[in-house]
Protein backbone atom coordinates (compact mmCIF):
# COMPACT_ATOMS: atom_id res chain seq x y z
CA UNK A 1 0.00 0.00 0.00
CA UNK A 2 2.72 2.56 -1.01
CA UNK A 3 3.57 4.28 2.24
CA UNK A 4 1.41 2.81 4.95
CA UNK A 5 2.64 -0.32 5.41
CA UNK A 6 0.55 -0.89 8.26
CA UNK A 7 -2.90 -0.45 6.98
CA UNK A 8 -4.60 -3.11 6.61
CA UNK A 9 -7.26 -3.82 4.60
CA UNK A 10 -10.64 -5.58 5.45
CA UNK A 11 -12.25 -7.98 3.06
CA UNK A 12 -16.36 -7.59 3.47
CA UNK A 13 -18.78 -9.52 1.74
CA UNK A 14 -21.03 -7.57 -0.45
CA UNK A 15 -23.41 -9.05 -2.66
CA UNK A 16 -21.79 -11.03 -5.42
CA UNK A 17 -18.88 -8.78 -4.99
CA UNK A 18 -15.89 -8.94 -2.01
CA UNK A 19 -14.62 -5.98 -1.26
CA UNK A 20 -11.51 -5.05 0.23
CA UNK A 21 -12.04 -2.24 2.96
CA UNK A 22 -9.55 0.60 4.26
CA UNK A 23 -10.97 2.21 7.47
CA UNK A 24 -9.99 5.45 7.68
CA UNK A 25 -11.00 5.94 11.78
CA UNK A 26 -11.07 9.40 12.09
CA UNK A 27 -13.50 9.43 15.60
CA UNK A 28 -15.98 7.55 17.29
CA UNK A 29 -17.68 6.90 13.80
CA UNK A 30 -14.88 4.13 13.98
CA UNK A 31 -16.25 1.99 16.95
CA UNK A 32 -18.99 1.10 14.65
CA UNK A 33 -16.85 0.16 11.57
CA UNK A 34 -14.99 -2.24 13.71
CA UNK A 35 -18.33 -3.62 14.99
CA UNK A 36 -19.44 -3.91 11.60
CA UNK A 37 -16.47 -5.99 10.37
CA UNK A 38 -16.83 -8.40 13.26
CA UNK A 39 -20.38 -9.41 12.62
CA UNK A 40 -19.61 -9.29 9.00
CA UNK A 41 -17.04 -11.97 9.99
CA UNK A 42 -14.78 -10.18 8.24
CA UNK A 43 -11.01 -11.00 7.49
CA UNK A 44 -8.08 -8.26 8.15
CA UNK A 45 -5.58 -8.80 5.36
CA UNK A 46 -2.08 -7.10 4.85
CA UNK A 47 -0.59 -5.76 2.37
CA UNK A 48 -3.64 -6.03 -0.13
CA UNK A 49 -4.34 -2.75 -1.82
CA UNK A 50 -8.30 -1.43 -0.66
CA UNK A 51 -11.00 -1.21 -3.30
CA UNK A 52 -12.95 1.10 -0.87
CA UNK A 53 -11.57 4.02 1.39
CA UNK A 54 -14.51 3.95 4.33
CA UNK A 55 -14.19 7.73 5.58
CA UNK A 56 -15.97 7.04 9.26
CA UNK A 57 -15.53 10.37 12.00
CA UNK A 58 -15.26 14.13 11.93
CA UNK A 59 -12.91 15.32 9.17
CA UNK A 60 -11.09 18.14 10.96
CA UNK A 61 -9.11 21.24 9.34
CA UNK A 62 -5.72 19.83 10.39
CA UNK A 63 -6.39 16.44 9.45
CA UNK A 64 -7.56 17.05 6.13
CA UNK A 65 -4.43 17.24 3.82
CA UNK A 66 -3.67 13.93 5.40
CA UNK A 67 -6.55 12.23 3.93
CA UNK A 68 -6.46 13.69 0.70
CA UNK A 69 -2.95 12.13 0.79
CA UNK A 70 -4.35 8.68 1.52
CA UNK A 71 -7.03 8.97 -0.98
CA UNK A 72 -4.71 9.81 -3.82
CA UNK A 73 -2.06 7.60 -3.34
CA UNK A 74 -4.72 4.26 -3.55
CA UNK A 75 -4.62 2.61 -6.53
CA UNK A 76 -7.39 2.19 -9.10
CA UNK A 77 -10.24 1.77 -9.24
CA UNK A 78 -11.09 2.88 -6.04
CA UNK A 79 -14.50 3.96 -4.01
CA UNK A 80 -14.82 6.32 -1.76
CA UNK A 81 -17.85 5.47 1.55
CA UNK A 82 -18.49 8.33 3.54
CA UNK A 83 -19.72 6.99 7.09
CA UNK A 84 -21.77 9.18 9.61
CA UNK A 85 -23.00 12.64 9.81
CA UNK A 86 -19.63 14.04 10.42
CA UNK A 87 -17.85 12.38 7.28
CA UNK A 88 -21.43 13.66 4.81
CA UNK A 89 -21.43 17.31 5.75
CA UNK A 90 -19.71 18.03 9.12
CA UNK A 91 -22.34 16.70 11.23
CA UNK A 92 -23.65 18.24 14.78
CA UNK A 93 -19.93 20.06 14.33
CA UNK A 94 -20.67 21.71 10.87
CA UNK A 95 -20.60 25.23 12.79
CA UNK A 96 -16.98 24.55 14.12
CA UNK A 97 -13.94 26.92 13.54
CA UNK A 98 -12.09 24.00 12.06
CA UNK A 99 -14.24 21.08 10.65
CA UNK A 100 -14.24 20.65 7.03
CA UNK A 101 -17.71 20.25 6.30
CA UNK A 102 -17.90 16.86 4.78
CA UNK A 103 -15.38 14.53 3.44
CA UNK A 104 -16.46 15.19 -0.03
CA UNK A 105 -14.95 18.76 0.12
CA UNK A 106 -11.53 16.71 -0.51
CA UNK A 107 -12.05 14.18 -2.21
CA UNK A 108 -15.22 12.72 -4.98
CA UNK A 109 -18.00 10.56 -2.35
CA UNK A 110 -19.70 7.36 -3.62
CA UNK A 111 -22.03 6.45 -0.98
CA UNK A 112 -23.22 8.31 1.95
CA UNK A 113 -24.01 6.74 5.15
CA UNK A 114 -26.00 8.70 7.32
CA UNK A 115 -26.25 8.66 11.25
CA UNK A 116 -24.77 9.60 14.15
CA UNK A 117 -22.84 6.74 14.53
CA UNK A 118 -24.71 4.76 11.89
CA UNK A 119 -25.48 1.20 12.96
CA UNK A 120 -22.78 -1.09 11.92
CA UNK A 121 -25.36 -3.00 9.74
CA UNK A 122 -25.98 0.42 8.10
CA UNK A 123 -22.30 0.10 7.22
CA UNK A 124 -22.97 -3.40 5.28
CA UNK A 125 -26.03 -2.50 3.91
CA UNK A 126 -23.56 1.12 2.66
CA UNK A 127 -21.23 -1.60 0.95
CA UNK A 128 -24.65 -3.36 -0.79
CA UNK A 129 -25.27 0.26 -1.75
CA UNK A 130 -22.00 0.46 -3.38
CA UNK A 131 -21.94 -2.89 -4.82
CA UNK A 132 -24.90 -2.38 -6.63
CA UNK A 133 -24.59 1.14 -7.87
CA UNK A 134 -20.96 -0.61 -9.46
CA UNK A 135 -23.23 -3.32 -10.43
CA UNK A 136 -25.61 -1.18 -12.44
CA UNK A 137 -22.76 0.70 -14.25
CA UNK A 138 -22.98 3.77 -12.35
CA UNK A 139 -19.99 3.39 -10.61
CA UNK A 140 -16.56 2.23 -12.16
CA UNK A 141 -14.72 -1.30 -11.49
CA UNK B 1 -31.96 -9.06 9.37
CA UNK B 2 -31.44 -8.16 13.15
CA UNK B 3 -33.46 -7.61 16.21
CA UNK B 4 -33.74 -4.18 16.82
CA UNK B 5 -34.55 -2.60 20.20
CA UNK B 6 -37.94 -1.15 20.48
CA UNK B 7 -36.62 2.42 20.86
CA UNK B 8 -33.85 2.13 18.10
CA UNK B 9 -33.26 5.51 16.83
CA UNK B 10 -32.94 4.97 13.13
CA UNK B 11 -34.96 7.04 10.79
CA UNK B 12 -37.88 10.30 11.81
CA UNK B 13 -40.99 10.04 10.56
CA UNK B 14 -43.57 12.85 10.32
CA UNK B 15 -47.22 12.48 10.60
CA UNK B 16 -48.44 15.30 8.63
CA UNK B 17 -52.52 15.60 9.94
CA UNK B 18 -51.11 16.15 13.46
CA UNK B 19 -48.61 18.88 12.31
CA UNK B 20 -49.64 22.59 12.71
CA UNK B 21 -46.52 24.21 11.67
CA UNK B 22 -45.76 25.66 15.24
CA UNK B 23 -42.38 25.12 13.88
CA UNK B 24 -41.12 24.23 17.25
CA UNK B 25 -39.06 21.32 16.20
CA UNK B 26 -37.35 23.32 13.18
CA UNK B 27 -36.48 25.87 16.20
CA UNK B 28 -35.03 23.77 18.67
CA UNK B 29 -33.12 21.47 16.27
CA UNK B 30 -29.20 22.14 17.50
CA UNK B 31 -28.44 21.14 13.73
CA UNK B 32 -30.62 23.43 12.21
CA UNK B 33 -31.81 20.56 9.94
CA UNK B 34 -35.40 20.78 10.10
CA UNK B 35 -36.99 23.24 6.85
CA UNK B 36 -40.64 23.80 7.58
CA UNK B 37 -42.33 26.42 5.09
CA UNK B 38 -45.91 27.07 5.62
CA UNK B 39 -48.92 29.32 4.57
CA UNK B 40 -52.16 29.88 6.30
CA UNK B 41 -55.65 29.30 4.91
CA UNK B 42 -58.94 30.36 5.85
CA UNK B 43 -61.46 27.76 6.49
CA UNK B 44 -65.26 26.97 7.24
CA UNK B 45 -66.23 24.43 9.64
CA UNK B 46 -68.70 22.24 8.12
CA UNK B 47 -71.63 22.64 10.29
CA UNK B 48 -71.39 26.48 10.17
CA UNK B 49 -69.69 28.82 12.54
CA UNK B 50 -66.86 31.81 12.48
CA UNK B 51 -64.39 31.08 9.18
CA UNK B 52 -60.70 29.90 11.03
CA UNK B 53 -57.17 30.02 10.27
CA UNK B 54 -55.01 27.04 9.87
CA UNK B 55 -51.72 26.84 8.90
CA UNK B 56 -50.98 24.52 5.88
CA UNK B 57 -47.82 22.87 5.71
CA UNK B 58 -45.87 23.56 2.29
CA UNK B 59 -43.33 21.94 2.95
CA UNK B 60 -41.35 19.67 6.18
CA UNK B 61 -38.19 18.36 5.10
CA UNK B 62 -35.42 16.53 7.16
CA UNK B 63 -31.89 16.79 6.24
CA UNK B 64 -30.55 13.31 7.83
CA UNK B 65 -27.06 14.09 6.63
CA UNK B 66 -26.73 16.61 8.93
CA UNK B 67 -28.80 14.82 11.41
CA UNK B 68 -27.31 13.63 15.00
CA UNK B 69 -30.46 11.75 15.91
CA UNK B 70 -30.58 13.71 19.57
CA UNK B 71 -34.51 13.25 19.10
CA UNK B 72 -35.05 16.59 20.48
CA UNK B 73 -37.35 17.00 17.64
CA UNK B 74 -40.10 14.38 18.56
CA UNK B 75 -39.72 14.83 22.41
CA UNK B 76 -40.53 19.08 21.92
CA UNK B 77 -43.32 18.42 19.18
CA UNK B 78 -46.80 19.11 21.57
CA UNK B 79 -48.81 17.36 18.71
CA UNK B 80 -46.71 13.86 18.48
CA UNK B 81 -46.11 14.44 14.78
CA UNK B 82 -42.58 13.01 14.79
CA UNK B 83 -41.85 9.46 15.42
CA UNK B 84 -39.17 7.21 15.64
CA UNK B 85 -38.56 4.49 13.10
CA UNK B 86 -35.42 1.73 13.37
CA UNK B 87 -35.05 1.73 10.04
CA UNK B 88 -31.44 2.56 9.14
CA UNK B 89 -31.06 1.06 5.29
CA UNK B 90 -31.45 4.48 3.60
CA UNK B 91 -27.70 5.04 2.27
CA UNK B 92 -27.74 7.35 -0.79
CA UNK B 93 -25.17 7.78 -3.75
CA UNK B 94 -25.76 11.96 -3.17
CA UNK B 95 -25.88 14.22 -0.05
CA UNK B 96 -28.83 15.33 -1.36
CA UNK B 97 -30.85 12.25 -1.42
CA UNK B 98 -30.65 12.60 2.22
CA UNK B 99 -33.13 15.35 2.97
CA UNK B 100 -36.37 13.48 3.04
CA UNK B 101 -39.11 15.58 2.42
CA UNK B 102 -42.69 15.12 3.48
CA UNK B 103 -43.69 12.11 1.11
CA UNK B 104 -40.35 10.04 2.18
CA UNK B 105 -41.35 11.24 5.83
CA UNK B 106 -44.73 9.78 5.61
CA UNK B 107 -43.77 6.35 4.42
CA UNK B 108 -41.03 5.95 7.52
CA UNK B 109 -44.61 5.64 9.29
CA UNK B 110 -45.30 2.33 8.10
CA UNK B 111 -41.70 0.93 10.28
CA UNK B 112 -43.00 2.90 13.00
CA UNK B 113 -43.51 0.49 16.06
CA UNK B 114 -46.17 0.67 18.67
CA UNK B 115 -45.36 2.35 21.56
CA UNK B 116 -43.99 0.57 24.33
CA UNK B 117 -46.37 -1.24 27.25
CA UNK B 118 -46.64 0.41 30.46
CA UNK B 119 -44.40 -0.68 33.32
CA UNK B 120 -46.61 -3.25 35.60
CA UNK B 121 -44.44 -2.52 38.59
CA UNK B 122 -44.74 1.06 37.73
CA UNK B 123 -46.66 3.77 39.09
CA UNK B 124 -51.19 3.97 37.54
CA UNK B 125 -51.05 7.00 35.27
CA UNK B 126 -53.24 9.44 36.93
CA UNK B 127 -56.00 9.33 33.81
CA UNK B 128 -56.29 5.55 34.31
CA UNK B 129 -56.68 5.99 38.29
CA UNK B 130 -59.29 8.48 37.65
CA UNK B 131 -60.96 5.85 35.52
CA UNK B 132 -61.30 2.98 37.35
CA UNK B 133 -62.33 5.06 40.69
CA UNK B 134 -65.51 6.36 38.56
CA UNK B 135 -66.30 3.31 37.29
CA UNK B 136 -66.43 1.70 40.82
CA UNK B 137 -66.93 4.46 42.94
CA UNK B 138 -66.82 3.79 46.87
CA UNK C 1 -7.42 15.94 53.93
CA UNK C 2 -10.61 17.87 54.33
CA UNK C 3 -11.30 20.49 52.21
CA UNK C 4 -10.93 23.52 55.02
CA UNK C 5 -7.67 21.88 56.22
CA UNK C 6 -6.24 22.05 52.75
CA UNK C 7 -7.25 25.45 51.84
CA UNK C 8 -6.15 26.74 55.17
CA UNK C 9 -2.64 24.99 54.60
CA UNK C 10 -2.24 26.40 51.28
CA UNK C 11 -3.21 29.67 52.10
CA UNK C 12 -0.51 29.68 54.64
CA UNK C 13 1.95 28.26 51.66
CA UNK C 14 1.04 30.77 49.03
CA UNK C 15 1.12 34.39 49.40
CA UNK C 16 -1.76 36.38 48.57
CA UNK C 17 -4.33 33.23 48.08
CA UNK C 18 -7.64 33.43 48.33
CA UNK C 19 -9.90 30.43 49.26
CA UNK C 20 -13.04 29.58 47.68
CA UNK C 21 -14.40 26.16 48.48
CA UNK C 22 -17.68 25.14 46.18
CA UNK C 23 -19.17 22.17 45.54
CA UNK C 24 -16.84 20.49 47.92
CA UNK C 25 -13.37 21.71 45.50
CA UNK C 26 -11.18 24.25 46.49
CA UNK C 27 -10.52 27.15 44.29
CA UNK C 28 -7.32 29.42 45.12
CA UNK C 29 -7.13 32.40 43.41
CA UNK C 30 -3.25 33.79 43.00
CA UNK C 31 -2.28 37.02 42.09
CA UNK C 32 -0.82 36.47 38.62
CA UNK C 33 3.05 37.58 39.95
CA UNK C 34 3.01 34.68 42.67
CA UNK C 35 1.86 31.80 39.73
CA UNK C 36 4.91 29.77 39.38
CA UNK C 37 6.07 30.22 43.43
CA UNK C 38 1.85 29.13 44.32
CA UNK C 39 2.29 25.81 41.45
CA UNK C 40 5.82 24.99 43.42
CA UNK C 41 4.39 25.23 46.76
CA UNK C 42 1.67 23.57 46.26
CA UNK C 43 3.88 20.61 44.95
CA UNK C 44 6.36 20.74 46.97
CA UNK C 45 5.12 21.06 50.63
CA UNK C 46 4.76 17.38 51.61
CA UNK C 47 1.55 18.31 53.34
CA UNK C 48 -0.42 19.26 50.32
CA UNK C 49 2.08 17.35 47.90
CA UNK C 50 -0.19 18.61 45.06
CA UNK C 51 2.03 17.13 42.23
CA UNK C 52 -0.17 15.42 40.06
CA UNK C 53 -0.69 18.03 37.41
CA UNK C 54 -4.33 17.23 35.65
CA UNK C 55 -4.93 20.27 33.13
CA UNK C 56 -3.94 23.86 32.85
CA UNK C 57 -6.94 26.00 30.46
CA UNK C 58 -8.25 29.56 30.46
CA UNK C 59 -11.59 31.46 30.65
CA UNK C 60 -12.47 34.51 28.82
CA UNK C 61 -14.08 36.99 31.12
CA UNK C 62 -14.63 39.73 28.92
CA UNK C 63 -13.60 42.87 30.56
CA UNK C 64 -12.11 41.82 33.27
CA UNK C 65 -9.53 39.73 31.34
CA UNK C 66 -8.43 35.92 31.37
CA UNK C 67 -8.70 33.49 34.27
CA UNK C 68 -5.97 30.95 33.69
CA UNK C 69 -6.43 27.81 35.98
CA UNK C 70 -4.52 24.86 36.70
CA UNK C 71 -5.62 21.72 37.83
CA UNK C 72 -3.78 19.63 40.18
CA UNK C 73 -4.21 16.32 42.51
CA UNK C 74 -2.03 14.73 45.05
CA UNK C 75 -1.98 10.86 44.56
CA UNK C 76 -0.55 10.35 48.37
CA UNK C 77 -3.42 12.84 49.86
CA UNK C 78 -6.21 12.23 47.33
CA UNK C 79 -7.22 15.51 47.19
CA UNK C 80 -7.54 17.87 44.36
CA UNK C 81 -7.48 22.00 43.89
CA UNK C 82 -7.56 24.32 40.79
CA UNK C 83 -5.28 27.21 40.89
CA UNK C 84 -6.50 30.40 39.13
CA UNK C 85 -4.96 33.77 38.17
CA UNK C 86 -6.05 36.59 36.44
CA UNK C 87 -4.39 37.70 33.52
CA UNK C 88 -5.58 41.26 31.60
CA UNK C 89 -6.99 41.02 28.14
CA UNK C 90 -4.58 43.83 27.48
CA UNK C 91 -1.90 42.68 28.16
CA UNK C 92 -2.37 38.78 28.59
CA UNK C 93 0.73 36.97 29.50
CA UNK C 94 1.77 34.91 32.43
CA UNK C 95 5.13 32.52 33.52
CA UNK C 96 5.00 29.63 32.22
CA UNK C 97 4.64 26.50 34.46
CA UNK C 98 7.12 23.75 32.38
CA UNK C 99 9.75 24.19 34.58
CA UNK C 100 7.00 22.77 37.48
CA UNK C 101 5.02 20.63 35.29
CA UNK C 102 6.76 19.34 32.70
CA UNK C 103 3.18 18.27 31.86
CA UNK C 104 1.86 21.63 31.34
CA UNK C 105 3.78 21.99 27.78
CA UNK C 106 1.06 21.09 25.35
CA UNK C 107 -1.57 22.78 27.74
CA UNK C 108 0.05 26.19 27.63
CA UNK C 109 0.57 26.09 23.83
CA UNK C 110 -3.36 24.98 23.42
CA UNK C 111 -4.28 27.77 25.85
CA UNK C 112 -2.22 30.19 23.78
CA UNK C 113 -3.39 30.15 20.46
CA UNK C 114 -7.26 29.31 21.61
CA UNK C 115 -7.07 31.93 23.97
CA UNK C 116 -4.04 34.72 22.50
CA UNK C 117 -2.32 34.59 25.98
CA UNK C 118 1.99 33.96 26.05
CA UNK C 119 3.28 31.53 28.47
CA UNK C 120 6.41 33.57 29.12
CA UNK C 121 9.50 31.22 29.22
CA UNK C 122 8.08 28.23 27.68
CA UNK C 123 10.39 26.11 25.37
CA UNK C 124 7.89 26.39 22.29
CA UNK C 125 4.98 27.82 22.37
CA UNK C 126 3.98 26.86 18.35
CA UNK C 127 0.18 25.73 17.89
CA UNK C 128 -1.12 22.54 18.75
CA UNK C 129 -4.03 21.88 17.17
CA UNK C 130 -5.47 24.55 14.96
CA UNK C 131 -4.59 24.28 11.43
CA UNK C 132 -1.51 26.28 10.19
CA UNK C 133 -2.68 29.83 8.80
CA UNK C 134 -5.46 30.00 11.09
CA UNK C 135 -6.39 33.44 12.13
CA UNK C 136 -7.42 34.05 15.28
CA UNK C 137 -8.20 32.58 18.71
CA UNK C 138 -11.02 30.70 18.88
CA UNK C 139 -12.11 30.16 22.02
CA UNK C 140 -12.55 33.93 22.80
CA UNK C 141 -15.71 34.82 23.36
CA UNK C 142 -16.18 37.67 20.96
CA UNK C 143 -14.44 35.07 17.80
CA UNK C 144 -17.90 34.60 15.73
CA UNK C 145 -19.14 31.17 14.82
CA UNK C 146 -19.37 32.42 11.52
CA UNK C 147 -21.09 29.25 10.00
CA UNK C 148 -23.95 29.91 12.58
CA UNK C 149 -24.34 33.51 11.19
CA UNK C 150 -23.83 32.88 7.41
CA UNK C 151 -26.02 29.90 7.61
CA UNK C 152 -29.93 31.05 7.11
CA UNK C 153 -31.84 29.77 10.47
CA UNK C 154 -34.91 27.30 9.41
CA UNK C 155 -36.46 28.65 12.82
CA UNK C 156 -37.18 32.33 11.81
CA UNK C 157 -39.65 31.68 9.76
CA UNK C 158 -43.05 32.21 11.34
CA UNK C 159 -45.66 29.14 11.86
CA UNK C 160 -48.05 29.94 8.81
CA UNK C 161 -45.49 32.23 6.83
CA UNK C 162 -46.29 35.23 8.82
CA UNK C 163 -43.90 38.29 8.98
CA UNK C 164 -41.46 37.58 11.97
CA UNK C 165 -42.86 39.81 15.02
CA UNK C 166 -39.65 39.76 16.89
CA UNK C 167 -36.45 39.28 15.68
CA UNK C 168 -35.75 35.90 16.40
CA UNK C 169 -32.33 34.82 17.49
CA UNK C 170 -31.44 31.13 16.73
CA UNK C 171 -29.04 30.22 20.30
CA UNK C 172 -25.67 30.82 21.24
CA UNK C 173 -26.15 33.27 18.46
CA UNK C 174 -26.01 37.05 20.42
CA UNK C 175 -27.71 40.09 19.66
CA UNK C 176 -24.43 42.22 18.54
CA UNK C 177 -23.20 39.64 15.65
CA UNK C 178 -23.82 41.41 12.47
CA UNK C 179 -26.26 39.51 10.05
CA UNK C 180 -23.69 39.55 6.53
Amino acid sequence: MGHYPQCVATRFPAGRFTLWVLDVGLACCAVEVVAASLRASAEPVEGRPADVLVVAGTLTDTMAPAIARLYAELPEPKHVISFGACADCGGPYWDSYCVTKGVDQLIPVDVYVPGCPPRPEALLDGLQTLASRIDAGVLAG
Amino acid sequence: MTDLPPRSRGVIALLEENCTSCMLCARECPDWCIFIDSHKETVEPPGGGRSRQVNVLDRFAIDFALCMYCGICVEVCPFDALFWSPEYAYAAGDVAELTHERDQLREWLGSVPPPPELDPTGPVPAEVDRARSQRAPG
Amino acid sequence: MPVSSLADRLVALVDGGTPRVEFGRLTLDVPAAGWVAAATAARDDPGTDLSCFDWLSAVDELDSGFDVVLSVYSATHRHRALLRTRVPRSAPRLDSLVPVFAGADWHERETHEMFGIEFTGHPGLAPLLLPPGFEGHPLRKDFVLAARVAKEWPGEKEPGGDRPRRRARPLGVPEDWEQP
